[in-house]
């Protein structure tokens, strides 16, 4: 985890005008910063000295009155900044994964936190941690610069003591590195154990188990902040530690400057310029690493979400076959062909499938097979969301519906136009093809009724012929559909093998099926053997 | 119980107020290191004799040291008295949680609603610190720079006074941004949340259909809204950024003119024209606190809401001992329920199940399934009609008692992070390994136990040992077995399975409770034939299904 990865800018190419903004922001604030010490200056010495305040006390306003200015805009650009960076970054991980086959995916739960929780974090990681970093590395040089001008002698005591800081720093890092690490497990879990009584809450009342959690939660959260003060102790004598180092060092620049100014060998203005400036060399380092700690899970999900994009490393040498997903969507292709496909689950020891072929073309072909046979599995690979281990798959551009098909949460309408972006008529035909028309009109909203996730307000029956006929609307050559008759009535099921036969006149279409019927209608029959193995989720 | 012990206030605790008093300690000290410093420098300028500077040396060293010193303490009794105030606050909510729970978290996702407490519990119980403290240090130190500056100069005194009331202004408009702004923003960035975490989850299916594109439109377009919010919010919060350095200058121009450096002295003089910015640099950090403070109450007000609920059950005061008709199994008359005062969610329904009787609940969604499901787990009261168990009105019986005989079973049980036999156990406290093992075997889990690397000792949940879908509802059925409840609620327990493993599934659940009284809530169609009965809801015309 570094504090700011360059490939950023590259991988979300949107990212670069806002932090190109942040930079110049930061540069100018900064220097704005380090000017007003000037004035500031000045205006103490005309009081002193009687001369007019008239200048000096202008410079100050106008020089206060540009950081007002400055800071409106910083303020502005931090937060369009936070966002474009995490919208940017958030939009080609996403991209990214639609675009990978299942195996280059990580698992939903890993892939959904990063993608929602994990992200989300790099906002304030832009937004504060980024102009903490601009102005870190900005503002100690200008002020020690502006010190070497006015004062060598202030600025030698800032040059000498600066660098302790960070050294400092990464010398008590590394002395309770140790430490840390050893107590972070016990932390996280003490911390997580709230988290997870809280979700279990509903088990525990079911079972009468609750009331006496009361207890159990009153003292893991004791312990949880016994262990947690002592992490912070560490934490906060470091950080006094290194406050206590930066007052220090001012506190020896303002003797020194007073001292040399009893014996004359510096003048008053220069002496408070030192002094003024001092403190802007060392408040800029502490502040980044303050924010740092803020920012650490931004810059974590920054980290990670490049690691999840990075181009994927050269598959090895020794694959048996060729493996073809390029052929997918080829042109010319209508069909579906596989030849000595061999396909292994992520993580399995034993393929789920082995030296499959099957030729689909024009025309209703089923494939049948017993449960965990990996019919479900031919037909992701066909539609091209898996790569097979071994052997070559070419198919058309395909629409699959799957058992459990997918309904967002939204109207009915948005159900149907996923992938397609058909009009109202010609929703209501399809839903007229497979017998949903009279349902959706009774829904209240019609097309616009809203269903839930998964298409909950649906009966499964329903789910599925909504799931067909947004297939219908669908203009992919091939269809695949993975068992459409399994929850319907004799009625619908009627229904939906004539609609198969009659798209199969124009389209490939591969059906799974356990319906002997349908097998009945079909032009081309393909077993799966296989074992009988455990059904996969 | 009530929710009277949970203080969504900011009323501080005596730890906290230590906590403060440091805080103005240190802050202080920095105001005075850079006013001393200012003093020194001028005082050395008119070169007196070396001792008369001393104390200043001494002074400026001792408030560069300081400082950091009353930082650290502050932190410490801060972060020591808002943790003790988590664990206090936890207990209380947790324990005001447990009347309410399940029929007041919501229909849905209810581990989504107990998160959120959660996490605004600590937005809540962090507010001492990013709040209460930092304003507390702060008003001290204003106070203490004030009273010296009037002590030197009344003039300067009253510029410092108004500084300080410029900042205040500050921080109210402050306050005003983010609460006016937060609501906007939290729907927004949800929304986001929902649509990345639903792209990131359904890839495939999205890819299957060929509605990528689609999706990624979707998500730019709430990627718009929250752009829009924040843009709004940004607003408020440069102009709030951009007043303190106006205010500071006026106050250091202002300083400048009213001080006399023949009355007080040159090194006074400028001690006075440096405080505005000290002050100003001190103050600053408040500005951050008002976001604290307007996220802890809207925190503190999600909680309030939730916690301010009448539970959705009556527990008598005297409950009847016996029940009337041992056996005679659980039987509902014309039962009508709702979950809130308004339309009932279920329709009058006569249901009766007894021992070895399995009983389907079908209907679509808004058909009152889950709403007699509540009923039957004594979650929810009934509204009109009867509800009796053997005979004896469910209302007159403790609730503790009737809800002693039921087990649910749903298709999301929840998996403590703790090993296989806690998490059985939980069900039936001191049974031995071989009570765990018979009802791991009789819900089809035989295999999966002989496979743990540990046996029964083995680490569930996060940061253990994962569990397939399949998996989880049989732990769910094998915690109902061993709990021995004679009335078993199967709440579409496997609403998430694919085909294959859900018939199987179902198959040995019904087998592990054959001889009980069994209702199974269902929008599929197999394994009904299994059943002695089916319960069509969806009969009559229902009313819309509502959220």
């Amino acid at each position: 985890m570094t504090p700011f990865d360059p490939r950023l800018l590259t991988t979300a190419p949107r990212a670069r005008r806002p932090v190109a903004w942040l930079a110049a922001v930061g540069v100018l604030t900064g220097a704005a910063a380090v000017a007003t010490a000037f004035p500031l200056a000045a205006l103490v010495v005309a009081l002193v000295e009687g001369s007019s305040l008239r200048t000096p006390a202008l410079w100050l306003a106008g020089l206060l009155g540009l950081r007002a200015g400055l800071g409106w805009v910083a303020e502005r650009v931090a937060a369009w900044a936070g966002v474009e960076v995490t919208a940017a970054l958030r939009t080609v991980l996403l991209a990214h994964w639609l675009a990978a086959p299942a195996e280059q995916r990580p698992d939903p739960d890993r892939g959904a936190t990063l993608a929602a929780q994990g992200v989300a974090a790099v906002e304030p990681y832009a937004a504060r941690f980024l102009p903490a970093l601009v102005s870190g590395a900005v503002v100690p040089v200008l002020a020690v610069g502006a010190l070497v001008v006015v004062d060598p002698v202030s600025a030698l005591v800032v040059v000498l003591t600066l660098p302790l800081l960070p050294a400092f720093a990464a010398l008590i890092g590394a002395a309770t590195r140790d430490e840390t690490e050893r107590r972070w497990q016990a932390l996280s879990s003490l911390a997580g154990h709230f988290v997870d009584v809280m979700r279990g809450l509903p088990t525990l009342v079911g079972y009468g188990r609750a009331e006496r959690q009361v207890e159990v939660v009153r003292e893991v959260s004791a312990r949880h902040r016994r262990a947690t003060m002592r992490t912070l102790r560490l934490a906060f004598m470091s950080s006094a530690a290194l406050e206590l180092l930066a007052s220090i060092s001012v506190a020896i620049v303002a003797v020194t400057v007073g001292l040399r100014l009893t014996h004359g060998t510096v003048g008053l203005e220069p002496g408070l310029l030192a002094i003024l400036l001092a403190p802007e060399a060392y408040w800029p380092i502490r502040r980044v690493g303050a924010e740092f700690h803020a920012a650490a899970d931004g810059a974590q999900a920054v980290a990670d979400v490049l690691a999840e994009v990075a181009p994927a490393p050269a598959p090895p040498v020794d694959l048996p076959a060729p493996t073809s997903p390029a052929s997918h969507g080829a042109a010319g292709t209508a069909g579906v062909l596989l030849r000595g496909v061999t396909y292994t689950y992520p993580g399995a020891s034993t393929p789920v499938l082995r030296g499959v072929d099957l030729v689909a073309g024009q025309g209703l072909t089923v494939l049948t097979g017993p449960s965990g046979a990996g019919k479900s599995t031919v037909l992701e690979l066909a539609a091209g969301l898996r790569t097979p281990t071994s052997g070559r798959v070419a198919a058309g551009p395909a629409h699959l519906v799957s058992q459990r098909p997918f309904l967002p949460a939204g109207t009915v309408r948005d159900a149907l136009r996923l992938g397609n972006d058909a009009e109202d008529p010609a929703l209501w035909h399809a839903l007229r093809r497979v017998g949903l028309d009279g349902v959706v009109a009774r829904l209240p909203g019609a097309l616009a009724a809203p269903i839930g996730d998964d298409g909950t307000g649906l009966s499964a029956g329903q789910r599925s012929r909504l799931a067909l006929a947004r297939a219908l609307l669908s203009s992919d050559p091939v269809l695949l559909v993975d068992e459409p008759t399994a929850h319907l009535d004799d009625e619908a099921r009627a229904l939906v093998h004539a609609l198969l036969v009659e798209l199969a006149a124009r389209r490939t279409v591969l059906a799974v099926t356990h319906d002997p019927d349908l097998a009945d209608l079909a032009d081309g029959h393909a077993v799966l053997g296989g074992d009988l193995e455990e059904a996969r989720r | 119980m009530t929710a009277t012990e949970w203080r969504p206030g900011l009323r501080p605790t005596p730890a906290i107020l230590l906590g403060g008093l440091l805080g103005g300690a240190a802050t202080s000290a920095g105001i005075a290191l850079t006013a001393t410093s200012g003093w020194l420098v001028v005082r050395a300028s008119e070169r007196p004799v070396i001792l008369t500077l001393l104390a200043a040396i001494v002074a400026v060293r001792a408030f560069g040291m300081v400082r950091p010193f009353f930082r650290y303490l502050e932190r410490l009794v801060s972060h020591d008295a808002a943790l003790a105030d988590l664990a206090d606050q936890r207990a209380s909510v947790y324990a005001a949680l447990v009347p309410l729970t399940p029929a007041r978290l919501g229909r849905r996702s209810r581990s989504r609603v107990l998160t959120g407490v959660v996490d605004d519990l600590t937005d809540v119980v962090e507010a001492q610190v990013r709040v209460t403290v930092p304003v507390l240090s702060s008003a001290i130190a204003a106070v203490v720079a004030t009273a010296l500056a009037a002590w030197f100069a009344p003039a300067v005194g009253l510029v410092l006074a108004g500084l300080v009331a410029v900042v205040a202004l500050d921080c109210a408009l402050a306050w005003r941004v983010e609460s006016g702004s937060q609501d906007a923003l939290l729907a927004a960035r949800a929304e986001v949340a929902r649509l990345a975490d639903l792209v990131a989850r359904q890839a495939g299916e999205l890819r299957a259909l060929g509605a990528g594109a689609a999706a990624l439109g979707r998500l730019d377009t709430a990627h718009g809204t929250v752009r829009r919010a924040v843009r709004r919010q940004s607003h408020g919060r440069a102009t709030v950024a951009a007043l303190l350095p106006i205010g500071t200058a006026a106050a250091t121009v202002a300083a400048a003119w009213l001080v006399d450096p023949a009355e007080v002295g040159a090194p006074v003089a400028a001690l006075l024209v440096l405080l505005p910015v000290a002050v100003g640099d001190a103050l600053a950090p408040l500005v951050d606190a008002m976001r604290a403070l307007a996220r802890a109450q809207g925190s503190g007000r999600r909680v309030t809401s939730l916690l301010d609920q009448e539970p959705a059950v009556h527990d008598p005061a005297r409950p009847s001992a016996a029940p009337a008709l041992p056996g005679a199994g659980v039987r509902l008359e014309q039962a009508t329920a709702a979950w809130t005062g308004g339309e009932d969610a279920l329709r009058a329904t006569d249901l009766h199940v007894t021992p070895g009787r399995h009983v389907a609940v079908v209907g679509p969604n808004g058909s009152g399934k889950s709403t007699l499901l509540a009923v039957l787990a004594r979650a929810l009261d009934v509204r009109t009609g009867r509800h009796t168990v053997d005979g004896t009105d469910v209302r007159a019986r403790a609730l503790a008692d009737v809800r002693r005989d039921i087990a649910v079973v749903d298709d999301e049980p929840h998996v403590f992070a703790t090993t296989v036999a806690e998490n059985l156990r939980l069900a039936r406290p001191g049974c031995d390994d071989d009570a765990l093992r018979r009802a791991l075997t009789l819900a089809g889990l035989h295999a999966w136990a002989d496979a743990l690397p540990d046996g029964l000792d083995t680490r569930l949940g996060t940061g253990g040992r994962g569990l397939s879908g399949g998996e989880r509802t049989r732990l769910g059925v094998a915690r109902a077995v061993l709990a021995d409840r004679r009335l078993v609620l199967l709440d579409e327990p496997t609403a998430h399975l694919d085909h294959a493993t859900a018939t199987a599934v179902l198959d040995d659940v019904l087998d592990a409770v054959r001889d009980r009284s069994v209702v199974l809530l269902s929008h599929r169609p197999e394994n009904l034939d299994r059943m002695a009965a089916v319960l069509d809801l969806g009969d009559a015309p229902s009313p819309p299904p509502k959220e």
